[in-house]
């Protein structure tokens, strides 16, 4: 079983919906996949319809194997389950706080379905928090929008003190340029000098700012369930080809 | 464990009103449905896959295989050939592993499928439970019928058991173990190994005829297969159960008049002689690969050579033996022998004639019994070869008498004997096999023109090192029965034996 995060330190950079399709690509190209809703807004919960998990709250997450089993929902989607979130998600550093080998509890409560997946995408809330620890850690690879613009390259720099900081592997890291609007001088130049700095961290797929992503909302579902034949959702499967090549 | 899937069939066609619209709270929408397309059933001749509660479909260019506890998986159905190995890799030919490699897989029937799809929605139009139904229309007399795949979506446990619940009400349930004969009635269930029902204090002559009976039936059920070519499992069932009556024949002595017997056994002997080099030649040509893996690819250009020269005479000897079994004078004769064992009565009687088939079969099997550990007991690391094959043919009587006579006696009582006697049996078998195979190799080269071949010098070559191999394999194989002996010959065992067939123990 492999984990996967999608995680930015800044909101609104696209990550949900890298979840989502990364989640829908992977399931399509035949793995068992769980996405897993860490975000208590559980927007990728909403995009697939499932409702937020009412028995798995607090530190239940952590300390109870049948709950996080049982609160696992199928979606639509042949071999794509999700794991809805829960709105005391919003405390989890606290839960975290109290508990022994904090770094390492969520590594230890995926634990409780190893063997009925693949592969276990999280969607990950904005911000570096003990929570954020706790998915560096149990994820193998950590894959970070990143909008190129002044702000998120400033943020993606944080990002990248805080590993060395913290001595965690840098390697884990796979970020995309996410959002990218093609009419924008900006954007090229961002992405242009990014690359030059971060090259062998920056995949080489591109997810445009596109109309069919944002259309999401509306459809409450995946962009290829809508839209397979469109760029957005031939994007996000090139995307995951290229993520699942890492392992 | 983590619930999956279902299946299961239904009688006829699945109406809309038949299933309704609200289930609880949730909507029940019924899919329109959509064109017919052709499909076809699939099992292989002893149909392992309804027997174990599976149905194989082919439709659209996908194979769909249906499991009653673990719904449906899909997958391509282009493939090389029909046998298992022949199939893509895919879910459905890794669910398939467990059939025989041997077997190809046979088209049951055919017919129009329509599919359409049911589903259960909550007020958030999220899925909650699935299910889809194909309708089946056999061509021909047969039955309608609608498999159902219920999809398990995790999490969604109520709505799965209430689609399930109104699934179920809406048509009368119909076995997956029954789909074939429903859609495609006439069709005869192959068994290669019939349990003859026998009575205790049936006449031993009477039994004896009935066991035959049952077994050249068998062996007609297996000639459109070897006609047709399908595969090699149909003559080699047509032969073992040929086998098994001149095994009765022989086994069950005194039951019939000696002139009569003798003039049975020959007669049997001359249905099964033309039969004979095929199944060599088969037995060769499955082989293939594992000599393959045994010679170093040197090695390999007299191998194919050799394979070549197998094939084609097989391909001779398959037509020469579709031709025997298409014309008239094989019917007769093998007809003959069918109506001689249909009327019991009218047959010459020897002296155990009418002992009651109880006793007897005791009898037969405990003096069996006797011999064959006698036999075992005398072989050591320098017993000759033929002293070992003896063995063999003894523990494949014994078998043959206990599978025979296995309806008079409790499953639960013969199972533990047969299991330790099987054992020893494949490790016989093992050790025949690379006898066997070294005396047809070196047959091969005694072959009258064979050094004339140009690829002469290659063959000889690939040849000797087989040989030699094989020679090797046996002589460990021959090490290893010694296990198989103590697990047979012991006192626990003989007490077993003893109980049931001597001091008079149980009966079914």
């Amino acid at each position: 079983m492999k984990v996967v995060a999608c995680y930015s330190n800044k909101g609104g950079v696209g990550k949900t919906a890298t979840a989502v399709n990364l989640s829908y690509a992977a399931a399509a190209s035949g793995l068992r996949v769980l996405l897993c809703d860490l975000d208590p807004q559980g927007a990728s919960g909403f995009y697939f319809r499932v409702k937020p998990s009412k028995k798995l709250k607090d530190d239940t997450f952590f300390r109870d194997e049948d709950r996080f089993a049982g609160a696992i929902r199928g979606s639509d989607f042949d071999n794509l389950d999700i794991l809805p979130a829960n709105m005391s998600y919003r405390d989890f550093d606290i839960f975290l706080s109290r508990m022994k080998n904090s770094q390492s509890r969520l590594k230890k409560a995926l634990k409780a379905v190893d063997g009925d997946y693949d592969l276990i995408l999280l969607d990950c809330p904005p911000n570096i928090s003990a929570l954020s620890e706790n998915v560096f850690k149990a994820a193998d690879r950590i894959v970070v929008p990143v909008i190129p613009t002044t702000l998120s390259e400033r943020t993606f720099e944080q990002l990248l003190e805080f590993f060395v900081d913290h001595d965690l592997d840098r390697g884990k890291l796979l970020a995309f340029f996410s959002m990218v609007q093609g009419r924008k001088t900006l954007h090229h130049e961002t992405m242009e000098k990014m690359r030059g700095i971060y090259s062998e961290l920056f995949l080489a797929t591109v997810i445009p700012f596109s109309s069919e992503i944002e259309k999401m909302g509306l459809h409450r579902a995946p962009v290829a369930a809508y839209a397979g034949g469109r760029f957005a959702a031939r994007a996000y499967s090139m995307l995951w080809a290229e993520v699942g090549a890492r392992f | 464990m983590r619930r999956v899937g279902e299946s299961f069939a239904l009688s006829g066609r699945i109406r809309g009103k038949a299933l309704g619209k609200d289930v609880g709270a949730l909507r029940l929408e019924l899919e329109p449905e959509a064109p017919p397309v052709a499909f076809a059933l699939l099992d292989q001749f002893d149909c392992p896959l309804g027997k174990s509660h599976r149905a194989l479909i082919e439709a659209e260019g996908k194979l769909i295989l249906l499991a009653a506890q673990a719904g449906g998986r899909e997958q391509p159905a282009a493939r090389s050939g029909h046998f298992i190995a022949d199939l893509q890799p895919g879910p459905v030919g890794e669910a398939l592993s467990d059939l025989s490699p041997l077997r190809s897989l046979l088209a049951l029937g055919q017919g129009r499928m329509v599919v359409r799809r049911a589903t259960l929605l909550d007020e958030e139009e999220k899925t909650q439970a699935r299910a889809w139904l194909r309708r089946l229309e056999p061509d021909g007399p047969g039955a309608v019928v609608t498999l159902v795949e219920l999809q398990y979506l995790r999490g969604y446990d109520l709505a799965f058991d209430q689609l399930r619940r109104r699934l179920r009400g809406a048509a009368p349930h119909i076995e997956l173990e029954a789909l074939a004969e429903s859609l495609f009635p006439g069709t005869p269930a192959y068994e290669a190994k019939p349990q003859v029902p026998l009575a205790p204090g049936e006449p031993a002559a009477r039994a004896a005829a009935a066991l035959i009976g049952a077994h050249i039936a068998v062996a007609r059920q297996n000639e459109g297969g070897v006609i047709a070519d399908i595969d090699t499992e149909f003559l080699h069932d047509y032969r073992v159960s040929l086998r098994k009556v001149r095994s009765v024949l022989s086994l069950f002595r005194g039951v019939y008049d000696a002139a009569l017997t003798d003039e049975l056994k020959r007669a049997f002997s001359d249905l099964m002689a033309p039969t004979g080099r095929l199944r060599d030649l088969d037995v060769y040509l499955l082989e293939r690969d594992l000599y393959f893996d045994l010679l170093p690819a040197t090695l390999h250009s007299g191998l194919s050579a050799m394979f070549d020269l197998f094939a084609r005479e097989r391909a001779a000897e398959q037509a020469k033996l579709a031709r025997r079994f298409g014309e008239q004078a094989y019917a007769d004769q093998i007809g003959r022998l069918q109506r001689v064992f249909a009327e019991p009565d009218a047959l010459a009687k020897g002296p155990m004639a009418d002992y009651p088939v109880l006793g007897y079969a005791r009898k037969l099997i405990w003096a069996r019994y006797h011999k064959v550990c006698k036999l075992a007991a005398e072989i050591t690391d320098k017993t000759p070869d033929n002293e070992v094959h003896a063995l063999r043919i003894g523990c494949k009587k014994l078998r043959y008498l206990m599978e025979f006579f296995a309806p008079l006696f409790p499953a639960s009582q013969m199972a533990p004997l047969i299991k330790p006697l099987k054992r020893l049996q494949d490790g016989l078998g093992l050790f025949n096999d690379y006898a066997v195979q070294q005396q047809s190799l070196r047959a091969l080269l005694a072959t009258p023109g064979a050094d004339l071949r140009d690829d002469a010098e290659a063959i000889a070559r690939s040849v000797d090192a087989l040989i030699a191999i094989l020679h090797q394999r046996q002589l460990e194989q021959r090490a290893r029965l010694t296990d198989s002996f103590a697990g047979f010959d012991n006192a626990e065992l003989r007490a077993r034996f003893a109980a049931q067939f001597h001091d008079g123990g149980e009966t079914a």
